[in-house]
C-alpha cells in the first residue's frame, strides 16, 4: 500500500474541492423546494428578508444555459459604415459615400476589416486624396495634415468607443426592462452578444434592443407641393407598363387599367399622406418609390417615412400611414432631459412626455412659434410616432409622443429614450430563442439520458468484468460528480450539447478502465501473480490511455475555441469529463483495487 | 465473461477487401455530396426558423400552402418531435424578425382558430453571421486535422502513423456526411448540417483518433518486444492483443449514443445520428483502414 497514501490524499481532496464548488447549486436547490412549498405571500416574505443570501447563492451555482432555462441569445453588430458616414457629418460628399458604399460590400464579401477597406478604396480611387478632409476634428487632434493612416486609427477608435457606449445603453436598457443576470459582452471588434434567461416577450425585447432612440423633430412636407406629387405619383401608375406584363399580354386593354400602386396602396385624403398600406406591402411600395422617375417628382427637401403603428383598415387589417416629410431635422433626442409616461387627461390615452433642456426649448419655441398652423412630425428610429397640429408657440420646451400603442410601448420608449441614444444602429446578425417549457423538457430528456446510459454501462461493466467492473462503476459515478464540480468551479454553463457530452463521456470514462483491466487479464493468461498482473496492467495501459486522452482533449480544445454557446458548452463537458475520468480511472480504481486485493483478494476479479 | 480472449484475425491479410469497402463507401458519400449538395441547416444558410406548439395536431401540407403568400415564397414546414402537434417554419423572407413572426402567428391562428400555438423557439441567422459560422466549423476542422497530425508525429515519430490516422479520419467523417446527404429526406428527423453536426464530427474524430491511437500504441510496443517479427504480422498481432478493449469500449459508447438518440429529445436527434454511425466507422476504420495503411505506407518506404 505504499506510495498509496499521496493518492488518497488527493482523492480526498478532490472530492472536497468538488463539494466545496457544488453546495451553493445543492443549497440553491434546497431553497428553491423551500419557497415553492410556501404560499405565494409567505414566499414573497422568505425572499425579501433574505434577497442577498439568496442573491449570494444563486450567483455561485451551476448556472444552465438558455436552451434550459429558455431564454433569448442575441448577437447584434454595430453599423460601422454609418458610423463612419455620421462622423463626417457635413463634410460628406457622394465620393466618401460611394467609398464606405464599396467598402461595406467588399467587406461583407470578404470578412476583412471594413475601416481598412474603406481607406484603401479612398486611396485607390485618388492617391493623393487625404481623408482628413471629411474628419477634421480639432478636439480630437485631426487635422487637415493628418495622414490617411492617422484617420484609420481614429476611426478604430471610434469603433471602439461606439462599441464600449452601445455595450453601456443596452444594459442600463436591459436593467430597466428587467432581466435577472443578463450577460452583455463584447464580440470582436464591432459585435455584441447579448444574453437574456427567461424572456418571453421576444418582441418586445428586439425592439428595445435595436432601437437607436434617434428622436428626431422634422417638418411636414409643405402641403400643396406634396398632394400635387401624390396626384402625379398615381397618375404615372396608372398609365405604367409593367415590362414583364407588357410583352405577355401587349393587347389585353384591361392590363393597362392595372394599376401597380393601387394593388398595395390606398389613397388618403390628407395633404400630408401617400397612403395606406398592410404591413406585407410596404417593402412592395417603397421598391415602387424607389425609381429615379418618382425620384425626381419628389419635391425638394422632402421624403417619406411609414408610421410606426398601425390604424385599423376597414376589415380589420393593420394599416401603415406613409407620411410626407421634410428632409431637414429641426431638432434631435439630444434636448431631451427627462421622460416619462402619462395618460391624456381627455381619453385616458397613454403618451410619452417629454422636456427639454434650455437650449432645445429655446429652439423649440422658435420651431413651433414658426409653424403654427401646420404638423410636425415626431420621428423615432425612422418610423413616424405622430404628427400634430402645432396650436400655439411652445415655449415651455415640453413635447409628447402620442400615437402609441399601449402602456408598455410608452413604457419602453421612455426606457429608451433615458437610456441614451445609441452612436450607431445595431442590426440584428443572429437571435436564438428558447421558450421556458422547451428548456424544462431537455431538461428531463438530458437527465434521462444520463440516467439510463449510467445504468446500461454500469450493468454492462459488471457482468463483464465482475469485481473491477464494480470498482469502475463506482469510478464512474465519482466520474459525474467530479464533472459537474468542474463545471461549477470554472463558473461554466451546462447546455443540452453538454449534458450530452456528459452521457458521451459516460461511455467513454470506462474506456481507461477497460485498457487497464484488458492488460490485467493479458498479464494473467501470461502466469503473473494476482498482484504483478495488476502492477504490469496499470502500468502498461498508461501509454495508451495519456494518447488517447490528450488528442481527444485536443479536439475538445479546437471545439471550445470555435464553437459557439451551446458547442462550447459541450466542449466543456467534454474537456472536464477526460480530466475528471483519467483521474478516476488511474487514481481512484488502482487504490480500490490495491486495497482489495492486498486485504481481501478473494474477491478481486477481472472477469 | 470473456470475449476475443486470444483472438487471432487476419485484418491485415483482408485489407485489400477494406480498401474495396471503403472506396465504395467514400467514392458513393462524395458522390452524393458533389451531386446532392450539402443540407445545410439554418446556421449555416441563414434564415429564419420557428417551432410553433399547438394544443393538438396539425397538418404539415395546410400550413405550407396557407403561409406561401404571406410569406412571399413556399416556406419549409415540417414536424418538430413525433407527437403531431408541433411544427418548424422556416422562411427566408428578409423582413424584420417581429414582421415576419407577426404574420406567421396570425397566419396560422386563421388556418386553425380553434388551436392556439405559440412560438417555443426561435432561430434567426442572418446570412453574413451564417456565413461566419461556416468558415468557422471548417477552420475547426481543418485545425484538428493538422493539430492530429503534428501530435501523432511527435509521439510516435512515423509520419506513416500520422498519415494513416488523418486518413482514417477525413475517411470516417466524408462519410458520415455522406450518410447524412443520403438520408436527409428519408428519415422523420432532420439531418441537416448545423453546429450541432460539426460538433458531432470533431467527437467522431476524436473517438476515432482514440481507438487508433490505442492500437499504435500497442504497435510500438511490440515492435520493441518483438523485434524479428516482420512489420505486417507484428501489426496484426497489435490489433487483435487490443481487439477487446476496442469492442468493448465501442459497445458502451454505442449504448450511450444510443440512449441519447431515443431519450435525448428533438434537439439532440441529428447530433446522435451522426455519433451513431460515426462510432461504428470510427471503429471499423482503426481496424481495417489505418493499421492497414500504416502497413502499406511502411513497405513502400522500406521498400524504396
Amino acid at each position: 500500500m505504499q506510495g498509496n497514501g499521496f493518492k488518497i490524499g488527493s482523492i480526498v481532496a478532490f472530492l472536497a474541492l468538488t463539494i466545496y464548488y457544488l453546495l451553493p447549486t445543492i443549497q440553491w436547490t434546497l431553497e428553491q423546494n423551500y419557497i415553492d412549498d410556501l404560499s405565494p405571500s409567505e414566499a414573497a416574505e422568505y425572499r425579501e428578508e433574505n434577497g442577498e443570501d439568496l442573491e449570494e447563492l444563486r450567483a455561485n451555482t451551476l448556472s444552465l444555459g438558455l436552451d434550459l432555462q429558455g431564454g433569448m441569445h442575441v448577437t447584434l453588430e454595430v453599423g460601422v459604415p454609418q458610423l463612419v458616414q455620421e462622423l463626417a457629418g457635413e463634410n460628406a460628399d457622394q465620393l466618401l459615400t460611394d467609398v464606405i458604399q464599396t467598402a461595406r460590400d467588399q467587406s461583407i464579401e470578404t470578412g476583412e476589416d471594413f475601416i481598412d477597406l474603406m481607406v484603401a478604396e479612398f486611396e485607390s480611387r485618388d492617391p493623393d486624396a487625404r481623408l482628413s478632409r471629411y474628419y477634421r476634428n480639432d478636439a480630437m487632434d485631426i487635422t487637415r495634415r493628418s495622414t490617411n493612416e492617422e484617420i484609420a486609427t481614429y476611426l478604430k477608435n471610434q469603433r471602439e468607443s461606439a462599441l464600449e457606449r452601445a455595450i453601456e445603453i443596452i444594459r442600463t436598457r436591459v436593467d430597466r426592462y428587467g432581466v435577472t443576470e443578463p450577460s452583455i459582452v463584447k464580440q470582436g471588434q464591432s459585435r455584441i452578444v447579448v444574453e437574456l434567461p427567461g424572456v418571453e416577450d421576444k418582441e418586445r425585447v428586439r425592439n428595445l434592443l435595436k432601437g437607436t432612440a434617434r428622436l428626431e423633430f422634422r417638418l411636414a412636407a409643405d402641403a400643396n407641393e406634396f398632394s400635387s406629387f401624390v396626384d402625379q405619383l398615381y397618375t404615372y401608375y396608372d398609365t405604367y407598363q409593367d415590362a414583364d406584363a407588357d410583352s405577355a399580354q401587349t393587347d389585353s386593354a384591361a392590363q393597362s387599367q392595372f394599376n401597380p400602386l393601387e394593388e398595395v396602396l390606398v389613397p388618403a385624403q390628407s395633404p400630408y399622406l401617400v397612403g395606406y398600406a398592410t404591413p406585407e406591402d410596404t417593402a412592395r411600395v417603397m421598391d415602387l418609390l424607389r425609381t429615379q422617375d418618382i425620384q425626381r417628382m419628389m419635391p425638394r427637401n422632402t421624403t417619406v417615412m411609414w408610421s410606426a403603428n398601425p390604424l385599423p383598415g376597414q376589415s380589420g387589417q393593420d394599416l401603415y400611414q406613409l407620411i410626407g416629410v421634410r428632409t431637414q431635422i429641426e431638432l434631435t433626442g439630444e434636448v431631451i432631459e427627462a421622460a416619462s409616461v402619462q395618460f391624456d387627461p381627455a381619453t385616458n390615452v397613454p403618451e410619452v412626455s417629454m422636456s427639454m433642456n434650455s437650449e432645445g426649448a429655446r429652439k423649440w419655441g422658435r420651431i413651433t412659434g414658426a409653424n403654427i398652423g401646420k404638423p410636425v412630425a415626431i420621428v423615432l428610429d425612422g418610423y413616424v410616432f405622430s404628427y400634430p397640429n402645432v396650436q400655439t408657440k411652445i415655449s415651455n420646451g415640453r413635447s409628447s409622443i402620442t400615437g402609441l400603442d399601449g402602456v408598455q410601448e410608452a413604457e419602453d420608449l421612455v426606457n429608451i429614450l433615458l437610456s441614451g441614444a445609441l452612436p450607431a444602429p445595431l442590426e440584428i446578425l443572429e437571435e436564438r430563442t428558447v421558450g421556458a417549457t422547451l428548456g424544462a423538457e431537455s431538461i428531463s430528456a438530458g437527465l434521462n439520458s444520463v440516467l439510463v446510459g449510467l445504468g446500461i454501462v454500469a450493468i454492462f461493466m459488471i457482468v463483464y468484468y465482475r469485481t473491477g467492473g464494480g470498482i469502475a462503476d463506482l469510478a464512474l459515478l465519482l466520474n459525474i460528480i467530479f464533472i459537474l464540480g468542474i463545471l461549477a468551479a470554472f463558473k461554466a454553463t451546462l447546455t443540452l450539447p453538454g449534458i450530452a457530452g456528459i452521457v458521451l463521456t459516460i461511455g467513454m470514462a470506462v474506456d481507461a478502465n477497460v485498457l487497464i483491466f484488458d492488460r490485467i487479464r493479458e498479464e494473467q493468461r501470461t502466469g503473473k501473480t494476482m498482484k504483478a498482473s495488476i502492477e504490469a496492467g496499470y502500468s502498461n495501459a498508461m501509454s495508451a490511455i495519456i494518447d488517447a486522452n490528450v488528442t481527444t482533449f485536443f479536439v475538445a480544445i479546437i471545439l471550445f475555441s470555435f464553437g459557439v454557446g451551446p458547442i462550447k458548452g459541450f466542449a466543456v463537458t467534454l474537456m472536464a469529463g477526460i480530466v475528471a475520468s483519467l483521474f478516476s480511472a488511474i487514481v481512484i480504481t488502482r487504490v480500490i483495487v490495491d486495497y482489495l486485493s492486498q486485504n481481501k483478494p478473494s474477491t478481486v476479479t477481472f472477469g | 465473461m470473456r470475449w476475443f480472449e486470444t483472438p487471432s484475425f487476419n485484418f491485415t491479410g483482408t485489407r485489400k477487401m477494406a480498401y474495396i469497402i471503403s472506396a465504395v463507401l467514400f467514392l458513393a458519400s462524395l458522390g452524393a455530396i458533389l451531386t446532392k449538395g450539402l443540407q445545410y441547416g439554418i446556421d449555416f444558410r441563414g434564415g429564419k426558423e420557428f417551432v410553433l406548439q399547438f394544443d393538438s395536431e396539425v397538418s404539415v401540407v395546410d400550413l405550407r400552402e396557407n403561409l406561401s403568400n404571406p410569406l412571399g415564397a413556399t416556406p419549409e414546414v415540417k414536424l418538430f418531435g413525433q407527437e403531431g402537434n408541433e411544427v418548424l417554419i422556416r422562411t427566408d423572407n428578409e423582413s424584420e424578425i417581429n414582421v415576419v413572426q407577426d404574420i406567421i402567428t396570425s397566419t396560422v391562428q386563421e388556418v386553425y382558430p380553434d388551436n392556439p400555438a405559440t412560438v417555443i423557439k426561435t432561430d434567426v441567422v442572418g446570412p453574413r453571421f451564417a456565413e461566419d459560422l461556416k468558415w468557422g466549423a471548417l477552420q475547426a476542422i481543418i485545425y484538428a486535422i493538422v493539430i492530429i497530425f503534428i501530435y501523432i508525429l511527435i509521439r510516435f515519430r512515423n509520419w506513416t502513423f500520422s498519415a494513416g490516422a488523418v486518413a482514417a479520419l477525413v475517411h470516417d467523417v466524408v462519410i458520415v456526411l455522406g450518410i447524412f446527404t443520403i438520408l436527409a429526406d428519408l428519415v422523420p428527423f432532420s439531418l441537416q448540417i448545423d453546429q450541432s453536426i460539426i460538433a458531432a464530427f470533431l467527437t467522431i474524430v476524436g473517438y476515432s483518433l482514440n481507438d487508433t491511437v490505442v492500437v499504435f500504441d500497442r504497435i510500438r510496443e511490440n515492435s520493441i518486444v518483438h523485434k524479428g517479427m516482420d512489420y505486417m504480422p507484428m501489426v496484426n498481432k497489435s490489433l487483435n492483443d487490443t481487439l477487446s478493449r476496442t469492442v468493448i469500449t465501442s459497445i458502451t459508447t454505442l449504448f450511450v449514443v444510443l440512449v441519447l438518440f431515443i431519450f435525448g429529445g428533438e434537439v439532440l436527434k441529428g447530433f446522435s445520428f451522426a455519433l451513431l454511425i460515426g462510432i461504428v466507422l470510427g471503429t471499423y476504420s482503426s481496424l481495417f483502414v489505418a493499421s492497414a495503411l500504416v502497413v502499406e505506407l511502411e513497405e513502400r518506404t522500406q521498400k524504396s
